[in-house]
């Protein structure tokens, strides 16, 4: 998975991560270039600058300095050699390349009344290394299944960036595709179908709409799709029996979640949060959490190699005393 | 007889001498022509299908006929390959393509001038590069074209009657 990534980047810098250490590139997760500025890379939990001979340091000064021209060339293969077809993905502050990594820019925006029509002068990099991890969400699963419907329960996974969010989804997905339940009484379950909107490329890294990552036989993929809209296309078009999406948190994503739950289809979401506490400090996940929109709460956390979980049942604030009918007058 | 087989021998070689050297006037305001079709496709491609640039070019030289389509055939291969910027592409199959052509140095800059730029600012900018380089080209066809009206026929005569001169000389 790395050797197609390295492919792509310029060859100095592709030479010099292949010289690191085996168990560093092992937990590689991000390569970080910032132009004038030493080499890090994140591995493991941890951070180190790369030095000129392709070992690790702690010491900043150690470490190899990208130049403009290494910049300008890692820009143009990262973007195909096409800057101009990439707008909307420079708005946005990231490119997502073959292979489902996600490389963040940094440089100067370019404003336009106020809002940011693109980047120039792009001189920092974050290439996050995606990995597929098969069987994450195996001991996950029977904790959020939905034993009456034998689907799964809407569910909000919340974490910090980089706790394994994205390939717990991912996962999931795959899993409930597959109909590869793990518990024992789950063996008749059948396999679902699952509409994913992949806003970011992320969960099923397509390339020309065909997943690279595995996401199951029965999963329908809209990419680089905003997600409100994403899922409401999904519930029209694809009749799906799970919609998964990857970090909600606005408004009309709230909107979407809230239509699907009439409809009777199961959610799978992720959002940046700390812990359930911490997700319940936005306004969009409050109400939701409120409205009793996610049956089940998971918060992650990684433990080197593994993601430690704990599941959290929110009660719904509104059921508790006068119960409406579902909720559906309020929106 | 061995003469008169010597005088025809000369003089249809320095016709087909005279001929070529028109051909090659009219061969540069042909490819000029060309290579801002090219261009101009090439624009429609980057500022409204936002195609990436190896399809683009790909697409853009479709229209073209030899030699100028190899050079952009050949860029974006070189690009497909992986490695090469698009200036060191474009420059390098340049080199390689640029003498079976009938073009001369001032556009062979502005083409490699135009790499220079290509793929990598934001569509406005990239269509005013190309417009640019059109613009040049424009003006240089119009010189081509001048020439080729003056010294085509100028060659085309001028191969014959020095071939003559020479026969006569020989006789």
């Amino acid at each position: 998975m790395l050797d197609g990534l390295l492919a792509l980047l310029p060859a100095e810098l592709a030479s010099l991560i292949r010289a690191l250490p085996a168990s560093v590139l092992d937990g590689l997760e991000e390569i970080r270039v910032r132009q004038g500025r030493p080499l890090e890379i994140g591995h493991a939990g941890g951070f180190a600058f790369v030095t000129p001979a392709g070992t690790v340091s702690a010491d900043p000064a150690a470490g190899w300095r990208p130049d403009a021209r290494l910049c300008a060339r890692l820009l143009e293969r990262i973007t195909n050699h096409s800057l101009y077809a990439m707008e909307e993905e420079l708005r946005r502050g990231y490119v997502t390349v073959p292979g489902g990594h996600r490389i963040g820019l940094a440089g100067r925006t370019v404003l336009e009344g106020g809002a940011v029509r693109g980047l120039r002068d792009i001189a920092a990099f974050n290439i996050r290394i995606a990995r597929e991890s098969r069987g994450a969400a195996a001991r996950l699963l029977p904790h959020i299944a939905d034993r009456a419907r034998r689907s799964v329960l809407s569910t909000l996974i919340v974490a910090p960036p980089q706790q394994g969010k994205t390939t717990m989804l991912r996962d999931i997905i795959r899993a409930v595709s597959y109909g590869d339940w793990p518990m024992p009484e789950a063996r008749s379950w059948p396999a679902r179908k699952v509409g994913v909107v992949d806003e970011r490329s992320e969960i099923a890294a397509c390339v020309r709409g065909v997943p690279v990552f595995d996401v199951g036989p029965r999963t329908d993929v809209l990419d680089a799709c905003p997600k409100a809209e994403g899922m409401m296309m999904l519930l029209r078009s694809m009749s799906p029996e799970v919609l998964a999406a990857d970090e909600i948190g606005r408004p009309e994503d709230a909107e979407a979640v809230r239509e699907a739950a009439h409809a009777g289809v199961p959610v799978i979401a992720t959002a940046h949060a700390n812990d359930l506490e911490d997700a319940r400090g936005r306004t969009a996940i409050r109400r939701l959490l409120d409205e009793g929109a996610f049956a089940a709460v998971v918060e992650l956390r990684r433990r080197g190699a593994d993601i430690a979980f704990r599941v959290a049942r929110p009660i719904p604030a509104a059921r508790a005393p006068t119960p409406r009918a579902g909720g559906a007058g309020a929106c | 007889m061995l003469k008169l087989a010597g005088a025809i021998l000369v003089l249809v070689s320095g016709t087909l001498i005279g001929f070529r050297q028109a051909a090659r006037y009219a061969d540069r305001t042909a490819q000029i022509r060309q290579l801002m079709h090219v261009l101009q496709r090439l624009e429609t491609e980057i500022g409204f299908g936002h195609t990436p640039l190896p399809a683009a070019l790909e697409r853009a030289a479709e229209g073209a006929s030899e030699p100028v389509a190899a050079i952009f055939f050949r860029t974006a291969a070189r690009l497909r390959e992986g490695g090469a910027a698009v200036r060191d592409a474009l420059r390098a199959a340049v080199d390689e393509g640029w003498s079976r052509t009938a073009m001369r140095e001032p556009e062979r800059s502005a083409v490699i001038r135009l790499g220079d730029a290509l793929g990598i600012s934001d569509r406005e900018d990239q269509i005013r590069h190309l417009r640019l380089a059109a613009a040049l080209l424009q003006a240089e066809e119009a010189g081509a074209r001048d020439e080729q009206a003056r010294y085509g026929k100028m060659w085309r005569s001028l191969g014959f009657m020095a071939a003559l001169l020479v026969v006569i000389l020989m006789l």
